[in-house]
């Protein structure tokens, strides 16, 4: 905290709510949609526009939606939560919460899109997003370095979150990706910027992942680490983004079992993170029934799922690479 | 039966108060009066409180007094400064000499857990070359104690509270990291800050014991900034919810609303244990070693009033020095008014410190040094500081008050030398419980006020720097009271040796801050407490050893035969 805001009022709570409920929201399209894209062919929850549901790398392009959206909605109610508590002091706080809105909506349009085609609406906001994500790290970056003691351990901790505004970017990028992917022509190699499309996401969530765990870890760090579940997010993660950097350089035909595994054990996580993040809550002074002050205090509850949005692009990658051995 | 702990003990039938829960209580195992206990402690502060607590982890017997009474925090504690003043020691005392110190507020404590109950929480190493400071520095007194010694013994105490402090400290050998990180800064602290990057010295977040993280039952702090009137959240790593709740679970007992007046002295010259006064009567406890930890005003009036035919100067008295060499430290501050909106009064009161003048010798005209830190009075304080300081009454007084949000300050804690003359002694007169109240006489040296007039220039130039405007300087003020009971090498020249142990009494232990034999220009707290381990270990060393009852004056005479 870096004002000692103690005064609140009830809107910041009303406000955490409502990114909840977006995060919720979005979580439960997200599981209705892998359904109707799976191309085990089960029960469509969405009518498909076009017959090809079962085109691999539409089916791909959609699991990414929806990972950009798991991302974009941790983003969402992240930056509500945390810019209410900065009491949106510089204006320009406003803009993670319409750029991941946004990018929500869109991911959502996308998850339940069969078609086979790029949208100029998706791309723009998805490019938005990416942007914005770039300008927030510098913003945050100024705002750590402006104050006294420049960068510093205080500074780092107590001062904008350098690494949360990646969240958007990698929000954005997984986005533009699924967009690359889904207008592949059939029969050839899915590609992003002519590299092979599976093995170049493997990179970027692997990095991703990376990022998000630096993020963790500094915090976590902030915190002493003084509940040991805190090390999960610093310990599993890289081991996560070293196996998608092993399958990112592996030649084809490899099945990489472990590594979609382990992208699920990441997902798991990324989800529990919520309630060991409502347990850390509840340790602060007055618990749940002070929930008002306890959610600005407490750890972040939706910034863990961030992990999960990455977890589920890597599995959606590397099910594209499955299905197409040479992307 | 009234719930008003200052009225009623509480830690009696088998329970004492459970601090973490409202309303709820801890088993405590209770000794009887003709029982003989290892170890009777007086007092249950910095000193006592860890020393209970260790003592009675490794198998001794404790009972461990206090004149005080046992706080519920959760529960006693009002964000009311005027209410919050039953955390001080204000029985009768005479003050005297030439700059008579003001008793009865941040230099006392009257509860279980001591002052600590109230401390501001800042938890500083000693310079290593302040144990000798004679020899390496100059001036002073040696202590018996080595720093590589005491540096385990700080980790030891860090641990133990989860000192929240910086990553890295920028002073003084390499320290293993705080437990917890340090908190963030409050504006106050930021104004700190900016005074010493421009005047191009170091600065640093203070180790604070408060919680920066959950600790068990312990919530992290909530930067309510009521600290130095009482922690009502038990972020507060206070003696009362760390070393005191252990020490139950150990088996200690703890005595609260009990006054020692007197340590019992057989013929033989052994401490046979204290009478105690409560419930309206008194008591006698019988013990096989006594503990004084009363603090550098009670620890002296405690023996000096405990005179018997054989120590008719008191007890532990043989080389005169008992009472002698109080040592106050500087407390003198600069304030001054920002543009923008402070609001000091906003989490710990000092989230920031340079220890530069501790560390730094070149530049000085004086013995010693000082720190000084941001600082966050609460407001009935610092109407009385406008008054007291400034003259401020009235109109002018109120008309100053509305500024409050707007005012930072720097505050030194400076070293000030050991002289004999500045001492505790006892008056005629007596207080309610017919014991002799001490006589405090106090008066600083030219070194002192030296050094104070170097601290105001220096910070008034910091807060110039910071950009503060309508400056001005407090410059009557102290805090932490130490010596009157010193350690040395020398039974000639010192009260006890370097385990505390009394050179007199074999079975006699003096364990808090009367044992200084300086203070440095860092809070004392940290160090008490190290002591108290460091005590504790000999003590349990010394029993395996079977040497507990072997005088410390007889192991001192073989020393230096050989």
């Amino acid at each position: 905290m870096t004002e000692f805001d103690t005064d609140r009022g009830s809107l910041n709570a009303g406000l955490a709510i409502a990114g909840l409920l977006a995060g919720s929201v979005l979580l439960l399209a997200a599981g209705r949609a892998p359904a109707n894209g799976h191309r085990n062919g089960r029960a469509a929850a969405l009518p498909p526009r076009r017959s090809s549901r079962k085109r691999p790398t539409v089916v791909a392009a959609r699991r990414l939606n929806r990972a950009a959206g798991v991302l974009a909605a941790s983003v969402l109610a992240d930056s509500s939560v945390e810019h209410y508590r900065g009491s949106f002091k510089n204006k320009a706080m406003y803009t993670p919460l319409i750029v991941s809105a946004s990018t929500l909506a869109t991911s959502l349009h996308g998850t339940a899109d069969a078609r086979p085609a790029a949208h100029w609406f998706r791309d723009a906001t998805y490019l938005t997003a990416a942007v914005s994500g770039l300008i927030g790290t510098g913003f945050h970056i100024y705002n750590v370095g402006k104050k006294v003691g420049g960068f510093s351990w205080q500074n780092f901790f107590y001062g904008a979150p350098i690494g949360a505004p990646m969240a958007i970017l990698l929000s954005g990028l997984l986005g533009f990706c699924s967009e690359r992917v889904r207008e592949s022509r059939k029969g050839t190699r899915p590609e992003i910027f002519q590299l092979p499309a599976g093995r170049t996401m493997a990179a970027v969530i692997g990095a991703g992942l990376l990022g998000t765990s630096g993020e963790a870890g500094l915090l976590h760090f902030r915190g002493a680490f003084h509940n040991p579940f805190m090390l999960l997010p610093v310990t599993l993660p890289p081991l996560g983004a070293a196996l998608l950097g092993r399958a990112a350089l592996a030649g084809p035909g490899q099945q990489h079992r472990a590594t979609r595994w382990w992208m699920r054990v990441l997902a798991a996580m990324g989800f529990a993170g919520v309630g060991l993040h409502a347990y850390g809550v509840s340790r602060n002074m007055g618990g749940w029934r002070n929930w008002s002050q306890n959610i600005l205090n407490g750890p972040p509850l939706p910034a863990p799922p961030s992990f999960a949005g990455l977890a589920l692009a890597g599995l959606a990658a590397l099910e594209l690479m499955e299905d197409h051995p040479d992307a | 039966m009234s719930d008003n702990p200052q009225h009623t003990p509480r830690a009696r039938r088998g329970r004492a108060p459970d601090v973490f829960r409202p309303g709820g209580w801890v088993p405590m195992r209770e000794y009887g009066e003709d029982e003989t206990v290892d170890f009777a402690i007086v007092g249950t502060g910095a000193g006592g409180g860890t020393l209970a607590c260790k003592l009675a982890e490794y198998g001794f017997s404790v009972v461990a007094f206090d004149a005080g009474p046992y706080f519920r925090p959760l529960e006693d504690f009002a964000s009311d400064e005027s209410e919050q003043t039953k955390l001080y020691w204000t029985d009768d005392r005479i003050v005297d000499g030439a700059n008579p110190l003001q008793l009865g507020s941040n230099n006392s404590g009257k509860a279980v857990g001591g002052s600590t109950v109230h401390f501001a929480m800042v938890s500083l190493r000693f310079r290593p070359e302040w144990f000798k400071s004679r020899s390496l520095l100059g001036y002073g007194a040696d202590w018996p104690l080595d720093w590589r010694e005491m540096w385990n013994y700080y980790r030891e105490v860090e641990q133990a509270l989860k000192i929240a402090g910086p990553v890295n400290y920028p002073w003084g050998p390499p320290r293993p990291r705080y437990p917890y990180r340090a908190h963030p800064l409050n504006a106050a602290a930021r104004v700190l800050a900016k005074g010493c990057e421009a005047l191009g010295i170091g600065w640093t977040e203070t180790p604070l014991a408060t919680l920066s993280a959950p600790r068990g039952l312990a919530h992290p702090c909530v930067y309510r900034g009521f600290c130095v009137a009482g922690c009502s959240t038990n972020a507060k790593q206070s003696a009362l919810v760390t070393w005191i709740p252990r020490a139950l679970a150990a088996g200690a007992e703890i005595r609260d609303l009990a006054m020692v007046g007197r340590v019992e002295v057989d013929a033989a010259g052994r401490a046979t244990g204290v009478h105690f006064h409560r419930d309206g009567t008194w008591h006698f406890q019988r013990a096989r070693h006594v503990v004084v930890a009363g603090y550098a005003i009670e620890t002296p009036r405690l023996l000096l009033n405990s005179t018997n035919g054989q120590f008719p100067d008191g007890l532990a008295n043989s080389s005169g020095l008992v009472g002698e060499n109080l040592m106050a430290q500087s407390n003198q501050a600069v304030w001054g008014l920002m543009d923008q909106e402070i609001r000091s009064y906003k989490g710990p009161p000092s989230l920031a410190i340079t220890e530069h003048w501790n560390y730094e010798d070149k530049g000085k005209d004086f013995f010693g040094g000082y720190s000084y830190m941001s600082q966050g009075p609460l407001p009935q304080l610092w109407a009385n500081t406008q008054m007291a300081a400034r003259g401020l009454w009235g109109a002018r007084l109120m008309s100053d008050m509305q500024n409050y949000n707007h005012v930072a300050g720097l505050k030194i804690v400076g070293e000030m030398l050991p002289q004999e003359n500045n001492r505790v002694t006892l008056a005629d007169e007596v207080d309610q419980f017919g014991l002799r109240i001490p006589r405090v006489t106090y008066s600083w040296c030219d070194n002192d006020k030296r050094l104070i007039a170097h601290a105001l220039k220096f910070m008034t130039q910091a807060l110039e720097e910071a950009d503060a405007r309508d400056i001005w300087t407090q410059e009557d003020d102290t805090c932490h009271l130490n010596g009157t009971a010193r350690m040395g090498s020398d039974p000639a020249r010192s009260v006890v040796n370097a385990d505390c142990r009394s050179w007199d009494i074999p079975n006699l232990w003096i364990c808090d801050g009367s044992v200084f034999p300086t203070v440095g220009g860092a809070n004392p707290s940290l160090t008490i407490q190290a002591i108290a381990c460091r005590t504790a270990d000999r003590i349990r060393d010394l029993a395996g050893r079977g040497e507990l009852d072997q005088p410390a004056r007889r192991r001192y005479a073989a020393q230096t035969a050989q």
